[in-house]
């Protein structure tokens, strides 16, 4: 009897102290399935993650001249607003081209923080997406992970034989004068309306600051706010306004944008930025700008817009896209990059972009750079621009295309002259959060202008040390 | 049987009990704290391969940062907030649920509790379309009573925007309290209500009297708990409704934390605000136990 019971206590012990261990090992196991991967990797557990095997394509051409890729290549890239179809599809024929290698591509909504302990350990994947939280392109090269693209790229053509840096839309942003990531979407901010709801109400569609402010007057008195931004995520106020409007106060030279990014503390003293600050206050101090703004996000005054309660959005061309489901019968989105130019001036253009990088501790980097290639041409071009619902990088005529009409007109918009194209700009993070908070202060009529300057002065001045 | 193998063996179930729990707590909470620690003294973004030592720079800067004070000051707020609110609510509901006898108290108990079983996150959306100053529920209520459309951004106060965080705190932590405070209540003898009742005395005097001495304990488990959770947690509502802003007005130490950490790469500075989240919350839970330290009435 007690020899029974003592069996029963010690299995029973075994048991409470082997459960939570097996547990472990069947969780190292999984881990360790994935060959190729540090233990820190989860991406084990995420759906997204796609693994492409050699799928014995014989009827593939090789990329470059004779030069036959082989061994592991690993892509990370991000899912969010522009979706994965594109990068399945041109991870399959960049796999078709290149039998021999063996390419494992990374992707899913959390790969940005699956993939960081990798990137710490200084064992990154080769090739990178950079989109979505946790992954800024100027805190990378900061901290030493991209490799340095400028020799290279000074004279890469893609597999067309056309050289990259002529076939870009909008240059790669410069660091100290260094190239590191490569932009790969063309998108922009500006200000869209309801044109079905202006020839309705016979209210004329701005051009330029003065017929915008004569119109929100009238909107005004019709008794609908003129303006509404999305004041939680202050960025597109300044995206689709303040940026614009410096660049326009700044006879149309965006450089003044590039030293403000390269922490330069006279760029956010300069006269433009005072002039653009000044509209954002009279927008504000004439009542345009919807008071509901300062608490409200992406989704709510997009909402608010689509429901005729604000005339003007700011916001970006993936709008219709986003709220494809919500928009009403009839509306129809007019849309212009900038409204702050004088009237006769160039419109501005403030992109948006998504870039791509090879990491400084790549393994496979000739893999890498033949994958730029292969993406960096018109007919990769055409086909993002199907597939992500939004124009690339690559200049070249889309209209043959099937990408969706309002990705063909911006493609139009933004690849005509008289348009100031303003390259893609990453400001420093602090930075960055100092002109949001400061911007929705301004617009809300917490602080002035010069309270603007002086907050954001401070933060450059903290960052550059 | 000697007296030997049987301490082993007891030693050996104890332990089995105690060895895996000890395991998983130093894997899930000892390590990453004193991770925590160690890079709190580092210049670290989060990303990069390399670390610099910088020794106590990251605390100096943190109490140079008007922010951090300002978010000490809104976490501390919620604290007394949510404890005020809560204790006072929740002991009002577990009282009118135990001691007035009506049909609908099973009902309102289970209604009382359906905040506990929502998801935060749920519950800052919610709360976030209340407080919608153009489409929300209580800019609606009020146009009721005014000619004008109210459209008050409630979310969007120059100052003391905090405040609007306090009703879904509230809101959403009566329930859970509610029922520890209901089962105490229930553990009280009703012979003693009953005598007292005899006595002439009235229900107010009996709650003072009888209910409250003996709900003590109870209770400072419960303020303890809501000073812990809020100090700890007070992050998602934020995150959720605010993500600290309008322009830093409603920022708690972890969304503070969150912000410099993901969205501006300064972990290492981060790792010294959780350090802090770490110590204030010791201290404040000595400084409260000795407040409430007070004789437990028992039940005799």
């Amino acid at each position: 009897m007690i020899s029974k019971k003592k069996i029963a206590t010690m299995g029973l012990a075994a048991l409470m102290l082997t459960l939570p261990l097996a547990a472990c090992g069947s969780n190292n196991e999984t881990t360790n399935n994935k060959p190729a991967n540090n233990a820190a990797n989860s991406g084990g557990t995420n759906t997204d993650t796609a693994t492409n095997t050699n799928n014995a394509n014989t009827g593939g051409e090789t990329t470059d001249a004779g030069t036959k890729l082989t061994g592991d290549f690993e892509i990370q890239y991000f899912v969010g607003g522009y979706g994965d179809a594109w990068w399945k599809k041109v991870i399959a024929d960049f796999q078709a081209a290149n039998p021999d290698l063996k390419i494992k591509a990374m992707g899913g909504a959390k790969i940005n923080e699956q993939n960081k302990p990798r990137w710490i350990a200084g064992n990154p994947p080769d090739f990178v997406y950079i989109d979505g939280p946790e992954l800024n392109d100027r805190q990378l090269v900061e901290d030493g992970q991209l490799e340095d693209l400028t020799g290279w790229l000074e004279t890469a053509t893609n597999v067309d034989g056309d050289k990259i840096l002529d076939i870009l839309a909008q240059a790669p942003q410069q660091y100290d004068g260094k190239v590191y990531n490569i932009p790969l979407v063309l998108n922009s901010w500006g200000i869209f309306w309801d044109k079905a709801l202006f020839a309705e109400k016979g209210w004329t569609e701005p051009t330029d600051y003065q017929s915008f402010l004569d119109v929100s007057a009238k909107i005004k008195d019709a008794g609908i706010t003129p303006f509404i931004h999305t004041g939680k995520y202050p960025y597109y106020i300044n995206g689709a306004f303040l940026f614009p409007a410096i660049v326009s106060a700044n006879n149309n030279d965006y450089t003044v944008l590039q030293d403000m990014a390269a922490n330069k503390v006279e760029a956010y003293e300069s006269p433009a930025v005072m002039t653009a600050l000044n509209k954002i206050v009279e927008l504000r101090d004439k009542g345009f700008i919807d008071k509901g703004s300062v608490q409200i996000n992406h989704t709510d005054s997009q909402m608010l817009f689509l429901q005729h309660k604000d005339a003007f959005i700011a916001n970006g061309l993936w709008l219709p896209n986003e709220m494809s489901k919500d928009v009403p019968e009839g509306f129809e989105f007019g849309f212009i990059p900038s409204l702050a130019q004088d009237n006769g001036g160039k419109v501005v253009a403030n992109t948006s972009t998504a870039t791509v990088a090879i990491a400084k501790n790549a393994k496979n980097k000739e893999a890498a750079k033949a994958f730029l290639q292969f993406i960096f041409s018109k007919a990769q071009a055409s086909q993002w621009a199907e597939l992500s619902g939004a124009p690339s990088n690559i200049k070249g005529d889309i209209s043959a295309s099937n990408a969706p009409s309002h990705v063909k007109d911006a493609a139009k918009f933004l690849t005509d002259a008289n348009t100031v194209v303003i390259p893609t700009i990453t400001y420093n993070a602090d930075v960055d959060k100092a002109m949001q908070d400061a911007s929705a202060a301004l617009a809300a009529g917490t602080i002035e202008p010069a309270d603007w300057v002086k907050r954001v002065t401070d933060a450059v001045k903290k960052a550059a040390q | 049987m000697n007296s030997g193998t049987a301490k082993l063996q007891r030693t050996i179930f104890i332990a089995s009990f105690i060895v895996p729990t000890l395991l998983f707590f130093g894997v899930f909470t000892i390590y990453p704290t004193l991770q925590a620690l160690y890079y709190s003294f580092f210049d670290w973004s989060g990303m990069s391969q390399h670390k610099e030592f910088i020794g106590l720079d990251n605390f100096v800067n943190l109490f140079k940062d008007p922010i951090i004070w300002r978010a000490i000051g809104n976490d501390y707020f919620l604290v007394l907030g949510k404890i005020i609110g809560i204790m006072i609510l929740a002991t009002f509901f577990a009282v009118a649920l135990t001691r007035f006898n009506f049909k609908l108290a099973s009902f309102f108990r289970s209604t009382f509790f359906i905040p506990n079983i929502i998801s935060v996150v749920v519950i800052g959306v919610l709360w976030n379309f209340i407080y919608n100053p153009q489409i929300g529920f209580l800019n609606s209520f009020l146009s009721l009573f005014t000619k004008e459309q109210v459209t008050i951004t409630w979310l969007g106060f120059q100052h003391h925007t905090i405040w609007m965080l306090l009703p879904p705190a509230i809101w959403a932590g009566i329930g859970f309290y509610m029922l520890l405070l209901i089962a105490a209540i229930q553990n009280i003898p009703e012979s003693y209500y009953e005598a007292a009742s005899l006595e002439g005395s009235s229900q107010w005097h009996q709650f003072w009297t009888i209910t409250l001495p003996l709900i003590w304990e109870q209770m400072k488990v419960s303020i303890l708990n809501i000073m812990m959770t809020t100090l700890n947690g007070s992050f998602v509502i934020v995150w959720i409704m605010t993500e600290g802003g309008p322009d830093n007005t409603t920022q708690v130490m972890g969304s503070y934390l969150y912000q410099m950490a993901f969205r501006q790469y300064h972990f290492g500075f981060a790792s010294a605000i959780g350090v802090l989240i770490l110590v204030l919350s010791l201290v404040t839970t000595v400084i409260l136990q000795r407040l409430m330290r007070q004789e437990t009435v028992e039940l005799g």
